[in-house]
C-alpha cells in the first residue's frame, strides 16, 4: 500500500471528493437551470394566482374548488384545458404516425435511387427553419382571401379547380388538422435522418439471403428491416411523443390558440403571460411534465437496452 | 448585396458629415432656451434612464422629438428597450431589475401597483389632465400612471370620395347608421370591413366595436360598471350589443367574407379594404391609428377626401386608450422626464410632434395634422371617456372577451360564451 502511493505522485491521487469536483460544474448548472426552476414551479402550483397565498384563495364562491389544488382542478378540468387535451392527443396520434411513416418510407426508397443524397436534402431542409418561420410560410399557404383572388396557395389551388375558399385555420373541423400538417412537414426530415441511419445498419447478408430464397421486397422490408431497426423505430416515435407534447410555436404563431387549437403548452404560456396567473401556468406546467416523464423514462430505458445489446 | 452595403456605408458617413457640419448651428437654439418650463429636479448631466416601450419606426422617431428639449436641457441619456414582448417586462419586475420607465397598458398599472412609484412624488402636473384620464391610473388610491398618447376608438372611417359618388351621407344617430347599411346592402354593396386576426389577441376589434355598441345601446355608466363588476358579462345588455354586432360580423351581405371574413383577416387588412380600389367595403370601425395605416399603405389618399372619420353615431362618450408612463424609479432624471411631459411645455411639444393625441390638456390646439386636430376636439368635448373593458379589468380577463367574441363569430352559443366570459370577470373584481 506505501509503496504504491510512492509511486503515483500525490496530485494524481484521487480522494472521495476528487470526482465531485469534476461532476461540480454539470450539478451547478443543473441545480440552477433544472432542480431549482422545477422544485420552484411544483411550489407555484400551489400557490394563489400573485404567488402570495395558497391555491385556495382562487377558489370562487358557488364554483367547485379543490382547495390546495385548486390550479390543478383548472389544469385538469376545465374545458378550455379539456379542448387542449383532446388536441394535443390528435397532435399525438398524427404527427408521431405521420413523421415517422413518412420517414421510414422516405428512407426506404431515398435508399434505392442514385440522387439520394438530394431526396434526403429536401425533406430535411424545413428541419432548418425555425418554427416560428415555418408558421408564418404556413400562414401565406393557408391565407383566405375575402376577394376573387387568393394569394394563399392551398386556397389558390382550390379555386383554380374550381372549388370554393376555404379558411382553413379558423374552421374548427379541420384547422388543428391543418396546423399538424406543418408539424409533419417539419419533422419528418428528423425521422428520416436516424431511420435512414437505421437501415444502412441492415447486415446486407441478411437481405441477400431473405432474396436469395425467394423473398419479395414487401416480404424483405416487413420481415427483415422493420425487425431490425424495431429499436430505433421505438426512440423515434418516444422522442417525438415528447416533442409533440411540448408543442407551442406552430400553434402560438398561426392561430394563437384560438379556434378551438388550444394546446397544453400554449395555454401555459397564456396562463402565464397573458391573463397573469401564475399558479395556473405553474400547474399546467407539472401536468405537462407529468404526462412527459413517462415517455422520456421508456425513451431512456430503450436506449440503454440498446447499448447493451451493442 | 455588396453594393448594397457600400451604398448603405457612403450615406452613414454623409449623413454624419452632416450632422458634424450642423453641429455649431445646435449651439443658437431655434426653441425656447432650456429655462422656458423644464425644470431638470437634479438630473444632473449624463444620468440615464432605461426606457421601456413598445414604439418603434416613425413612432419611435416621434417620441424621440418629444423628448429631446428635456434630453438636451438637463443632458439626461435615454437607453431604451422597444419590444412588444410583455413577457420580457414581466420577468425583468420579477428579478427585480425593472426598468426606470415603461410606457405600457392600463393593465400594468395594477399588475406593478407594489413596485410603482407614485406619479405625484414625481413632480406630475395632475391639472394638467381630466379626471377621467387620472381615474384610469389611480390604483388603490395611488396616482402610479401618467397617461402620456390617447386614442379614440368610437370611430369608423370612411372614404368620403366614395360615399360622395354613391350618394352616402355621414350618419349622426345609429338609426341612421342602421338605415345606412341596409341602404349599402340594396345597392349591392358590403357595408363593413372586418378582421379580428391578430396572434395572441385576435378578437381585440369585435370587442372594441361591441364596446362602442354598449356606449349607444347603455352608456357609459354601464360600461364602467361592467369594469367594476356591478353588471356580469353576461348580462341581457351586453348580449344585445353582441347580438347587434352579430348580425353584421357573421353576414357575408354585411361584411367582407362573412363569419370566416372576419375571424380570418387580419386587423390591418381589414383597414385597407374601404380605401382600396375599387373598395371592398364602405366602412370600417378603428382607432385613431388607423389613419396612419391607410397613408403608409396608400401614399396618395388625402385626408379629408380620400379618407376621413366620424365618430360612432349615437355613442355616448368615447372609448379610448392610452399609453401609460409607469416608473420604477425615483432617480432626478425620471423626475425630470414626468414633471416634463405633464408640464404645458410637455403637452405642447407632443401636439407638436404630432405623435397621436395627447391626454395633456395643452396640447390641444397645438395639433398641426388636420386629424390630430379633430381629435383633439373630440377629446376636448367629450361627456365621457371610458377605458377599454378588457385591458382595465386584470387577470386574464381581456384573453376571456377575445375568446367569447370570436368563438360567438365561429358559430358557437352566445350564452355560454358570455357565462364563461362573466366566469372570469367576477373571479378578477371580487
Amino acid at each position: 500500500m506505501a509503496a504504491q502511493s510512492e509511486q503515483v505522485p500525490s496530485i494524481m491521487r484521487q480522494g472521495r471528493l476528487t470526482p465531485w469536483l469534476y461532476l461540480l460544474p454539470a450539478l451547478i448548472v443543473m441545480t440552477t437551470f433544472i432542480v431549482y426552476p422545477g422544485l420552484n414551479t411544483f411550489y407555484l402550483s400551489f400557490r394563489s394566482n400573485d404567488a402570495t397565498g395558497w391555491a385556495s384563495e382562487n377558489c370562487q364562491a358557488g364554483e367547485p374548488c379543490w382547495g390546495l389544488l385548486e390550479n390543478y382542478r383548472y389544469a385538469l378540468t376545465s374545458d378550455i384545458m379539456l379542448t387542449a387535451f383532446v388536441n394535443n392527443l390528435k397532435w399525438i396520434l398524427l404527427m408521431v404516425s405521420g413523421t415517422v411513416l413518412l420517414g421510414l418510407l422516405i428512407a426506404t426508397l431515398a435508399d434505392r435511387v442514385r440522387y439520394e443524397p438530394l431526396a434526403k436534402a429536401v425533406i430535411f431542409l424545413p428541419m432548418a427553419i425555425s418554427f416560428v418561420g415555418a408558421g408564418v410560410i404556413w400562414k401565406f399557404v393557408y391565407d383566405y382571401g375575402t376577394s376573387q383572388v387568393q394569394i394563399g396557395l392551398l386556397n389558390g389551388v382550390v379555386t383554380a379547380l374550381g372549388g370554393q375558399p376555404v379558411s382553413w385555420l379558423t374552421e374548427p373541423q379541420i384547422n388543428t388538422f391543418m396546423l399538424i400538417i406543418v408539424g409533419v412537414w417539419m419533422w419528418t426530415g428528423f425521422c428520416m435522418t436516424i431511420l435512414a441511419a437505421a437501415l444502412k445498419g441492415v447486415p446486407t447478408e441478411n437481405l441477400e439471403a431473405a432474396r436469395v430464397d425467394g423473398a419479395n421486397e414487401w416480404q424483405v422490408f416487413w420481415g427483415i428491416m422493420v425487425p431490425q431497426i424495431m429499436p430505433t423505430i421505438t426512440v423515434v416515435i418516444t422522442t417525438m411523443v415528447i416533442n409533440v407534447l411540448k408543442i407551442f410555436d406552430i400553434v402560438y404563431v398561426m392561430t394563437g390558440g384560438n379556434y378551438g387549437t388550444e394546446v397544453i403548452a400554449n395555454r401555459m404560456y397564456i396562463e402565464m403571460y397573458t391573463s397573469l396567473k401564475t399558479g395556473r401556468a405553474a400547474a399546467i406546467a407539472i401536468v405537462l411534465i407529468a404526462v412527459i416523464v413517462p415517455a422520456m423514462i421508456f425513451n431512456i430505458r430503450r436506449f440503454r437496452e440498446q447499448e447493451a445489446i451493442r | 448585396m455588396n453594393r448594397r452595403i457600400h451604398v448603405l456605408v457612403t450615406a452613414v458617413a454623409l449623413a454624419a458629415m452632416l450632422l458634424a457640419a450642423c453641429t455649431p448651428a445646435t449651439q443658437a437654439p431655434t426653441s425656447p432656451p432650456a429655462a422656458g418650463g423644464i425644470d431638470c429636479m437634479g438630473a444632473k448631466s449624463g444620468d440615464e434612464i432605461s426606457m421601456f416601450y413598445q414604439w418603434s419606426g416613425a413612432e419611435e422617431t416621434s417620441l424621440q422629438a418629444v423628448l429631446k428639449p428635456v434630453v438636451d436641457a438637463c443632458g439626461i441619456v435615454i437607453k431604451p428597450t422597444s419590444t412588444r414582448d410583455q413577457a420580457l417586462i414581466d420577468t425583468q419586475v420579477k428579478a427585480g431589475t425593472p426598468p426606470d420607465v415603461a410606457f405600457m397598458n392600463v393593465t400594468q398599472l395594477t399588475q406593478y401597483k407594489d413596485q410603482l412609484k407614485t406619479i405625484d412624488s414625481l413632480g406630475g402636473n395632475k391639472a394638467n389632465y381630466a379626471s377621467f384620464f387620472t381615474d384610469p391610473g389611480t390604483v388603490d388610491g395611488k396616482w402610479l400612471g401618467l397617461p402620456v398618447k390617447a386614442d379614440i376608438k368610437t370611430i369608423i372611417w370612411y372614404s368620403p370620395a366614395v360615399f360622395n359618388a354613391k350618394g352616402y351621407k355621414v350618419p349622426t344617430t345609429w338609426a341612421e347608421l342602421d338605415a345606412l347599411v341596409e341602404q349599402m346592402v340594396k345597392n349591392g354593396d358590403v357595408p363593413w370591413s372586418m378582421g379580428f386576426e391578430s396572434g395572441d389577441p385576435t378578437g381585440w376589434t369585435g370587442t372594441d366595436f361591441i364596446q362602442d355598441i354598449l356606449l349607444v345601446q347603455q352608456g357609459p355608466q354601464y360600461v364602467l360598471d361592467l369594469i367594476s363588476g356591478k353588471v356580469p358579462y353576461n348580462d341581457a345588455g351586453v348580449k344585445q350589443a353582441y347580438e347587434t354586432y352579430g348580425k353584421w360580423a357573421k353576414d357575408p351581405k354585411y361584411t367582407v367574407g362573412g363569419a370566416q371574413g372576419t375571424l380570418s383577416t387580419a386587423f390591418l387588412d381589414a383597414i385597407y379594404k374601404p380605401f382600396a380600389d375599387p373598395p371592398e367595403a364602405m366602412m370600417v370601425k378603428q382607432s385613431g391609428f388607423a389613419g396612419g395605416e391607410v397613408v403608409k399603405k396608400f401614399p396618395d389618399l388625402k385626408y379629408g377626401t380620400d379618407y376621413d372619420f366620424f365618430p360612432v353615431p349615437g355613442a355616448q362618450g368615447l372609448q379610448g386608450g392610452a399609453d401609460w408612463l409607469m416608473a420604477f424609479s425615483d432617480k432626478p432624471a425620471v423626475k425630470a422626464l414626468v414633471t416634463y411631459l405633464s408640464s404645458t411645455t410637455g403637452g405642447v411639444n407632443w401636439a407638436k410632434a404630432s405623435f397621436g393625441v395627447s391626454p395633456n390638456k395643452s396640447a390641444n390646439g397645438n395639433y398641426t395634422d388636420p386629424a390630430l386636430v379633430k381629435f383633439g376636439d373630440a377629446l376636448a368635448n367629450t361627456q365621457g371617456f371610458t377605458p377599454d373593458i378588457g385591458d382595465t379589468i386584470p387577470g386574464g380577463f381581456g384573453k376571456a372577451e377575445f375568446t367569447a367574441v370570436v368563438n360567438y363569430v365561429n358559430g358557437k352559443d352566445l350564452d355560454a360564451e358570455l357565462a364563461a366570459a362573466a366566469k372570469v370577470q367576477a373571479e378578477a373584481t371580487k
